[in-house]
């Protein structure tokens, strides 16, 4: 299972595994834990990119009316690892809330006592952390009571099952939220560049972060998500990490190598319609 | 300014690299008794309330996306008092300095020009700079030099190579918008006593939080500690990190000046004069109406003579320093009194053309003339976690180019700039990964324009051998090239 064509999650007739992410992979980041947060360490460039996160979360945003500005948005970081994107969330002005769940205990217990570190970060109901997976995560009971922003960042290459992931994922998403994510695309610059370039010349990530047959490329996401009902406006952005000037980005490279990718949920504006309907016959 | 340290002991002093893990070792010691009471907490506190700390809490307030966070501020000096300055336009303080355009578009962003005392504030658009040796001169006129790099789009308002201020007209003017923004907490007259860690609590973790001890009881937590705190920073030293440099073995003399007019192109195009001597360059830089402002850098026997002397023979020393030759001066500087009869003897057996010199000095302001050390100075780095230095606190630069105010105006700026983009991605504004844009803007900048004034400065004091007719040379060169000239021109108003 490498990328998520929709024809091998169709085949899948057995029950969801009770986790999608590989073991390995947990003791993989539980052993870079105690570094998370060193601005010199193993996690620097995962640092470095986070403000792009929040410019490209704010052009999705920008690109549709719902929700006003003024909406106070709750944010569901899925895979949140030590905390630096679920930090900078809570932080912003325009936050009400922010869940954030990653199964490793070891990383989870970095990112809550990197949290009680900042007194904004300990509000009540500010920040809170999970130690499950996202299939451990209540689904709404009802879809807007979901997530406004629902974020997945460089967790997809690293799920044994991406297809069954990002299915968990949906509900989660309030009509009118946006599903952001962030990874890889499977291409030989990617695989030059994170796997022999990062990992082995530079060392700037630390060596066995990446399996290269995991990653996923931009259009087999919008094609995935073009065969679901009820998701639109897809939109994605290339980054590309420049030695000496940090990340940047690079619009088209989102083929090539590291991208930002959003996806909307529709705004069911038929449901009453539907009502009425059934009324006259 | 914050440059009165009390005891300032600490556990070690080399920058610390590796981020979190280090800084709970990084203890700082003091005399005073641990504070029980529980600190208040504030993003940013600001230790010292000169131009550069005045000059950042006006822009963290006037910014819309910092306008959020808690500041305070603290200085030592009563800033009440600071507030109050003479208005009398034949008085002037001995403290100015000589804002460039890039300076000023600053304080004009952040709202400060507004407030400032423009009757009392000098542009000058024209530079004459000379070796005192070979007398080759370059002469900096932007009317003359404009045309030549900028034929089309040379506008009024660029013809200014800086603006000449007293310092306490920019400070009165910041306390000023200080108050009109409101929401900064202001402790003045308050001293720190010393800075230590805070403390780890089961809901909250200070143990990376600077926390400012005050001699009037209060505790502040600090998210960031900015170091505005002057040459002898204490909050760099808490930060353990170095300042290295030398000192010239040189003094600033600077006074007031009366001269017998406006200038040699009268109040509207004032000039600002410089010559270098073996000694040090001495410059003579206009304020309103006849008034000038000095600043002689010489050796510290001469400086302390200056000082000593009757108010006619200073004016006639001025007025040497600008005509005579160097042999002359070192005479001058030997004599027990009689300087003023002596220099008007000298100068009629000396050739000089007066219409290239400033106007002739004829009273010095009584009190003004004041000494200090002239020192090269720079920090190893700006910013630790939670810490960040910005003006005299990172760097101290010889006068020559009349830059420090202004490098200290472009940390603050930079360092605004960069607390803006942390706010606007949600990081933690005192997080070194945060800080690092900051660092990064100012340190090579300001590291450049420290070795060039520190070259310009021993290439002067050169008085015989082949230095001297090489550098005669490359003055002439320079100034027969009107291009590379409005380049040096440019530099000198802080363009980019």
């Amino acid at each position: 299972m490498t990328a998520v064509p929709p024809s091998s999650h169709n085949t899948t007739s057995t029950p969801p595994p009770k986790s999608s992410i590989d073991p390995t992979e947990v003791s993989h980041f539980n052993a870079l834990a105690s570094s998370w947060w060193d601005p010199h360490g193993p996690s620097r460039l995962l640092h470095l990119m986070n403000p792009l996160r929040h410019t490209f979360i704010n052009s999705c945003l920008k690109s549709q009316n719902t929700p006003s500005p003024s909406h106070k948005l709750d944010y569901l970081d899925i895979g949140c690892g030590g905390g630096i994107f679920a930090e900078s969330a809570a932080r912003l002005s325009g936050t009400k809330s922010v869940t954030a769940l990653d199964p490793s205990s070891e990383v989870l217990k970095i990112a809550q006592a990197h949290q009680r570190r900042d007194p904004i970060l300990m509000r009540e109901g500010k920040l809170t952390y999970k130690n499950y997976s996202i299939e451990s995560h209540p689904i709404p009971t009802a879809p807007n009571n979901g997530y406004d922003i629902v974020t997945i960042f460089e967790v997809l290459e690293h799920v044994s099952s991406p297809s069954q992931f990002l299915t968990t994922v949906l509900p989660h998403v309030k009509p009118g939220g946006w599903l952001i994510l962030s990874t890889i695309a499977r291409t030989w610059t990617s695989w030059a560049v994170t796997k022999v370039v990062a990992e082995d010349v530079l060392g700037i990530v630390p060596r066995g972060t990446h399996d290269w047959n995991k990653y996923i490329n931009e259009r087999e996401l919008r094609e995935w998500f073009g065969k679901r009902e009820g998701w639109e406006s897809p939109r994605a952005l290339g980054v590309v990490y420049v030695p000496g000037l940090g990340w940047r980005e690079v619009p088209g490279s989102e083929g090539v190598g590291n991208y930002f990718f959003g996806v909307r949920r529709k705004i069911e504006q038929n449901e009453s319609k539907n009502e009425s309907r059934m009324d006259e016959f | 300014m914050q440059s009165r340290p009390t005891i300032w002991l600490f556990g070690r002093c080399h920058v610390p690299r590796s981020g979190l893990v280090n800084i709970r070792r990084r203890t700082f010691a003091t005399t005073l008794q641990r504070n029980a009471a529980t600190p208040e907490l504030f993003d940013v506190v600001c230790v010292g309330g000169g131009p550069a700390g005045l000059s950042l809490l006006a822009g963290l307030r006037a910014s819309p996306a910092t306008s959020g966070l808690k500041v305070a501020l603290i200085e030592w000096q009563d800033l009440a008092k600071n507030q109050t300055h003479s208005p009398s336009p034949t008085v002037y303080s001995n403290r100015c300095s000589s804002l460039t355009p890039a300076s000023v578009a600053y304080l004009k962003a952040i709202g400060v020009w507004n407030h400032i005392d423009h009757t009392r504030v000098q542009p000058y658009d024209g530079m004459q700079v000379w070796d005192g040796i070979t007398d080759s001169r370059i002469s900096f006129d932007w009317a003359e030099t404009a045309s030549s790099i900028i034929p089309q789009q040379s506008t009024p308002s660029s013809s200014t190579i800086a603006y000449m201020i007293e310092n306490i007209n920019l400070t009165s003017a910041l306390q000023k918008h200080l108050h009109t923004l409101g929401g900064t907490t202001i402790i003045s007259p308050a001293r720190v006593e010393g800075i230590t860690f805070g403390e780890e609590t089961p809901n909250l973790d200070l143990s990376s939080w600077p926390v400012v001890s005050l001699n009037n009881g209060q505790t502040l937590a600090a998210r960031l500690l900015v170091g505005a705190d002057g040459a002898n920073s204490p909050v760099r030293t808490f930060a353990g990190i170095e300042s290295r440099g030398w000192d010239y073995g040189r003094m600033g003399v600077v006074a007031t000046l009366q001269l017998e007019g406006p200038g040699r192109a009268g109040p509207d195009h004032k000039i600002a004069y410089q010559r270098f001597l073996p000694s040090g360059p001495v410059a003579m830089l206009p304020l309103p109406g006849n008034m000038a402002s000095l600043v002689w850098s010489t050796l510290p026997e001469r400086a302390m003579k200056l000082k000593s002397m009757a108010t006619e023979h200073i004016c006639a020393m001025v007025n040497a320093a600008f005509r005579l030759s160097a042999v002359d001066l070192t005479y001058l500087h030997t004599m027990d009194g009689g300087q003023k009869d002596e220099v008007e003897w000298r100068e009629q057996h000396t050739r000089f053309k007066e219409e290239e010199l400033p106007m002739k000095v004829i009273a010095v302001q009584e009190g003004s003339v004041a000494p200090f050390p002239l020192k090269m100075r720079h920090a190893d780095t700006y910013i630790t976690e939670r810490v960040a230095l910005v003006g005299d606190a990172a760097h101290t630069i010889h006068p020559l180019a009349g830059q420090g105010l202004n490098q200290g105006q472009a940390d603050v700026a930079s360092l605004l700039r960069t607390i803006t983009a942390a706010v606007e991605t949600g990081q933690d504004i005192g997080s070194q990964l945060a800080l690092e844009q900051y660092n990064s803007e100012r340190y090579s900048a300001n590291n450049a324009l420290l070795g060039v004034c520190d070259k310009l400065h021993k290439l002067y004091s050169f008085d015989s051998g082949p230095i001297v007719p090489l550098r005669s040379w490359g003055l002439q060169a320079v100034n027969s090239m009107g291009a590379l000239k409005g380049f040096l021109m440019k530099r000198a108003a802080g363009g980019a």
